[in-house]
């Protein structure tokens, strides 16, 4: 969280010549961090972050008493003025004669461990003075009248939210009100300060005036009907502590975040309340006129017990890389507030009441490190021996194919997992097995896809007027449904091509089957409706083929699409990673182009198949050319024993020919 | 007797002097063609008086008179054929080192091979990788969309606990059970994405090994979307637990990162923050790559703040069943994008442009 502290402010917490850039740098290499510093007029204000676990530190004494035990670590004194924990509390509400008017509270100590309130009369609802005005101004509080600025005044400068209502508005019959804190029941209805109307979602911190009206959601927002007025003659002063879950539960579920509520869900101290009421006392009959017209009401049942944490001087020395001397410890950990003891072996620590984040050791080290400074300390590479493991081979895997995809002229893309409904529709996927986002950030991003088919299709859409002929690669996860558990994480490559690129997209992937080592798997038959009738399923790895009409027309795509699906995990799951050595043969090749008239539809696939194991000289058939009904093969014949003669060729030639006669009732071509 | 005996001896049918002729022909064009020896030493070898054509050449007496011419003819387009073949050997040679009369351009574009581009996060991944590799840290890869027991719960946030709020999670609907409220979505068996890549903490310890030298690299998600952020980006998260650690030794690993990365001039430093899964936490700033800390206009004070990192909680290790009476470790989980989008030169100053899959973006690298 970010507060705005002004340097003058900030000064009267803390007695230091250092200046303000010194504060800022710092400040925030050992504490909290000072991102910047405005300079409005003639002040100078600090925008410092504040981490969630010191919500102590939120408020100008708290940030002082940061610098109060860092700046002396770079030579510069600095010292904590009016620690609200240590001033004599002058009980002015003792003096009252006055105490006619009369509370009845009932609360509830795990809501609300300490309760403290005091009723006001003759009060003078005013514009603030100026002093008043300009510090809250300056810290980014609007100023709105004298009551509801001082309780801004305490937020701020002690970190003690504090609420005031107007008493008459929630009295019951002369000189008495009634004040009951309670869980909220779900549904109860009530109107913030801000004229925000809120139907309550029950368990949040209420209280009611006795008559089932609430006049408070605690901790957050004050209600409208219990609201200082500019009429407002009488005033309960109201500083408490609540649980800290309860204010957060509240402040999400009805989407209201206040800064009060971000200190009480923070955790604020009950040991501060009444420093921070005496000093609320003190502003409300300076600067309204009112005065006190009731007794004291402090409620604390279960007041806050100081506790102990240890740590052992080893451990702390491994951490830091230097052995702290005594003196170094005590120095630093008694100016944060901590009571210190230390031993040859053991530091042990009385925990001050605002720093319950104080609870292990380790909690103890951090001070230590922090204030003695991470920048003094070395910077050394581990020495251990490193643990042996075996690399994920998917991870290798994948590097490689995408590697090589880029060095095949192929662009790679990264598209969001999530995807829209309509795209969910287009492809026909079913909305009950998919993983949807309850609270998405838009509509175009609520499902996590289960494949890479909408968003690639998506991406040809969008580059096609920028770039008529695109090959795109994706290689991402796809979020396959398993009822009642997560989501089988399946990396999927996927490949387009725009245009009829059948045979361009199949050599791709025999081209990476080839690369694991796995021969590319037969043909089944199935049919995908995703594609045209121009596919193939490349067996249980994925498939290749034109892109369906129906998808082409649902994303106004006017180019054919050419598409390669490859089940990553499956491959490398399969894949022969050591190659083996075939001797090199000690004769040469010999080669020959026989060129067959095939009938038409004769697929070219299982002949070459055919061919290529008719005979032990073939060694290789590969596909030569293709035109009309002529399909010509380049016939590779070797052996490991012999220079081959035209002799020794005639008898496997001759097998070639009749196999394609008989098999595929083709005919050699003659010319 | 004896004469007319060894002339029938040493006589040579005419069919069997030129189909030897003829093999040797076969012969010396397969040498020509595969040798690498010069067309001088070729020409001895096969057309001299000492090559074997020449041998049998001088047998051409052998064969029986009236076939005599005929061989004779065939020997002379063997060796013509030959001549021939050693010809061309050589001008295809000279023909290629020179063509004095044809004008070369050589200003012309050469022809490339075909460039493709891997996404700018693909070679960060990659780079950051390899150098985690050298000083022992293994990649690995947990789910992005996980438990949030893993996510949360087991990095000491339990349920409500404000510090949730630092992560702008996205939850995940069971199909079929009505919405939850914001605040009822935070428990163990909810799935969430995952909003940093520190669910691979407690899962990796979970595999019972130590010590523990991992990076985590993965997508994450968040509900924001502006210059600096998209909902979708990749983090990568370093884990090493062992006896002993110091916070030199999280410094020590990642100035050797930065270096590797960003270039030697580059150093870090440790600010002081909080996150509940490690104690104590530290926020991660670089010295700026332009003025090498001095400040200028790009860094305001001479600082880039990178990420979060710090030593691991106890609740953590033991949340992963480690005994932080003995062991203890440090993490730290950093944005892909941020980190790559921060080497100088780059000029990236939208994140979303990452994700726009736009063809002109994407073919700048």
């Amino acid at each position: 969280m970010n507060i705005l502290i002004p340097d003058s402010w900030l000064r009267e917490y803390l007695n230091t010549k250092a200046t303000p850039k010194q504060i800022k740098e710092y400040l925030s290499l050992c504490g909290p961090s000072v991102e910047r510093i405005h300079k409005e007029a003639v002040e100078v204000i600090y925008d410092v972050e504040i981490t969630t676990n010191r919500p102590d530190a939120m408020s100008v004494v708290g940030v002082a008493r940061e610098a109060a035990a860092i700046l002396p670590r770079f030579g510069i004194a600095a010292k904590l003025l009016h620690d609200p924990y240590k001033i004599a509390r002058k009980q002015r509400w003792q003096d009252s004669k006055i105490a006619n008017k009369t509370l009845t509270i009932k609360t509830d100590a795990n809501l609300n461990p300490r309760w403290t309130s005091i009723v006001f009369e003759g009060v003078t609802v005013k514009p603030s003075p100026n002093w008043l005005k300009k510090k809250l101004e300056a810290t980014g509080i609007r100023s709105l009248n004298n009551i509801i600025d001082i309780t801004n005044y305490l937020m701020r400068g002690l970190g003690q939210p504090a609420h005031a209502f107007d008493f008459d508005a929630i009295s019951d019959k002369a000189n008495h009100a009634t004040m009951i804190l309670r869980a909220s029941k779900k549904g109860e209805k009530l109107t913030t300060l801000d004229g925000k109307n809120h139907t309550l979602p029950g368990d949040d911190i209420v209280i009611e005036d006795g008559k089932g009206r609430l006049i408070d959601l605690c901790g957050v927002m004050g209600a409208q009907n219990s609201a200082i007025r500019a009429s407002t003659k009488t005033v309960i002063l109201f500083l408490q502590t609540y649980d800290p879950m309860h204010i957060r539960r509240t402040m999400m579920n009805l989407a209201h975040r206040t800064e009060a509520g971000g200190l009480f869900e923070k955790g604020t101290d009950p040991e501060l309340v009444l420093s921070a009421f005496a000093k609320g006392v003190e502003l409300v009959t300076e600067l309204s006129g009112g005065s006190i017209a009731s007794r004291l009401y402090d409620i604390y049942p279960k007041p806050h017990k100081p506790y102990t944490v240890s740590l052992t001087r080893t451990k702390a020395d491994a951490y830091i890389g230097k052995h702290l001397s005594d003196k170094e410890i005590m120095e630093i950990l008694n100016t944060l507030g901590f009571q210190t003891k230390v031993t040859k072996e053991v530091i042990t620590v009385s925990v001050p009441s605002f720093r319950r984040d104080v609870t292990i050791d380790v909690d103890i080290i951090e001070e230590l490190a922090r204030i003695y400074g991470y920048h003094n300390i070395t910077s050394t590479l581990p020495d251990t021996a490193p643990p042996v493991v075996m690399p994920d081979p998917a991870l290798g895997g994948e590097e490689e194919i995408k590697m090589r995809l880029r060095d095949w002229g192929y662009t790679e893309t990264y598209t969001y997992s999530m995807i829209s409904e309509d795209l969910m529709d287009i492809f026909g996927l079913d909305k009950a097995k998919v993983y949807k986002i309850a609270n998405p950030l838009s509509n175009e991003w609520v499902y996590m896809r289960p494949t890479l088919w909408p968003s690639m299709l998506s991406s040809v859409k969008q580059n096609l007027n920028i770039k008529p002929d695109l090959t795109l690669f994706e290689l991402s996860m796809t979020y396959i449904y398993r009822a009642g558990k997560l989501p089988d994480e399946k990396p999927v490559l996927l490949i387009a091509w725009t245009g009829d690129q059948f045979y361009n997209a199949k050599g791709i992937g025999e081209a990476i089957f080839a690369l694991f080592g796995i021969p590319l798997a037969a043909s089944h038959p199935v049919q995908m409706d995703w594609y045209t009738e121009k596919q193939l399923q490349l067996g249980a790895y994925g498939s290749v083929g034109l892109v369906h009409q129906k998808f082409l027309d649902a994303l106004q795509i006017h180019t054919p699409v050419t598409i390669l699906e490859l089940d990553i995990e499956g491959l490398i799951a399969h894949a022969r990673s050591t190659k083996q050595y075939i001797p090199i043969p000690k004769y040469p090749p010999s080669f020959e182009d026989l060129a067959f008239v095939l009938p038409p539809q004769t697929p070219v696939g299982p002949m070459m198949a055919a061919l290529k194991s008719a005979h032990p000289l073939v060694t290789d058939v590969t596909l030569l050319d293709k035109y009309e009904t002529t399909t010509t093969f380049h016939i590779t014949y070797l052996s490991p024993e012999k220079n081959l003669t035209t002799e020794d060729l005639r008898p496997a030639r001759e097998k070639l020919i009749a196999l394609a006669q008989q098999k595929f009732g083709t005919t050699l071509k003659t010319i | 007797m004896t004469n007319q005996q060894d002339n029938d001896a040493l006589t040579i049918a005419a069919p069997h002097f030129i189909g030897l002729l003829m093999e040797m022909e076969h012969q010396a064009r397969e040498l020509i063609a595969t040798t690498d020896k010069s067309a001088e030493e070729l020409r001895i070898l096969l057309l001299g008086p000492k090559s074997e054509l020449g041998k049998l050449t001088k047998q051409i007496r052998q064969v029986p008179p009236v076939d005599r011419g005929n061989v004779g003819v065939v020997v002379n387009e063997v060796k013509e054929s030959i001549e021939k073949a050693l010809q061309k050997k050589l001008s295809a040679i000279s023909d290629q080192l020179s063509a004095p009369n044809d004008w070369f351009d050589v200003t012309a574009p050469g022809i490339r091979p075909p460039e493709g581009h891997l996404h700018i996060v693909s070679q960060a991944i990659t780079e950051i990788t390899r150098i985690f590799e050298r000083i022992g840290f293994t990649r690995v890869r947990h789910p992005e969309v996980d438990w949030d027991w893993y996510a949360f719960e087991s990095l000491n946030m339990p349920p409500h606990h404000p510090a949730r709020d630092e992560w702008e999670t996205f939850f995940i609907d069971y199909p079929g059970k009505p919405p939850a409220s914001r605040a009822d979505l935070e428990r163990k068996e909810q799935i969430v994405l995952t909003p940093h890549t520190s669910n691979g903490q407690v899962r990796e310890m979970e595999k019972g090994s130590l010590p523990i030298r991992m990076i985590n690299i993965a997508k994450c998600y968040r509900r924001q979307l502006d210059v600096s952020h998209t909902p979708m980006f990749h983090q990568f998260e370093g884990l090493y637990v062992d006896k002993e650690v110091s916070i030199g030794d999280l410094k020590g690993v990642m100035d050797f990162f930065f270096k590797g990365y960003y270039g030697p001039d580059r150093v870090s430093r440790l600010r002081p923050f909080h996150f509940q899964f490690t104690e104590p936490s530290f926020e991660v700033d670089i010295n700026c790559g332009v003025c090498l800390g001095k400040g200028c206009k790009l860094c305001k004070d001479g600082w880039l703040e990178l990420g979060g990192s710090g030593m691991v909680h106890p609740n953590v290790l033991r949340s992963g069943g480690i005994d932080p009476n003995v062991y203890s470790g440090f993490a730290f989980g950093w944005g892909v994008e941020r980190v790559a989008m921060m080497k100088s030169g780059t000029k990236l100053d939208d994140v979303r442009l990452l994700y726009s899959n736009d063809v002109r973006f994407l073919e700048q690298f």
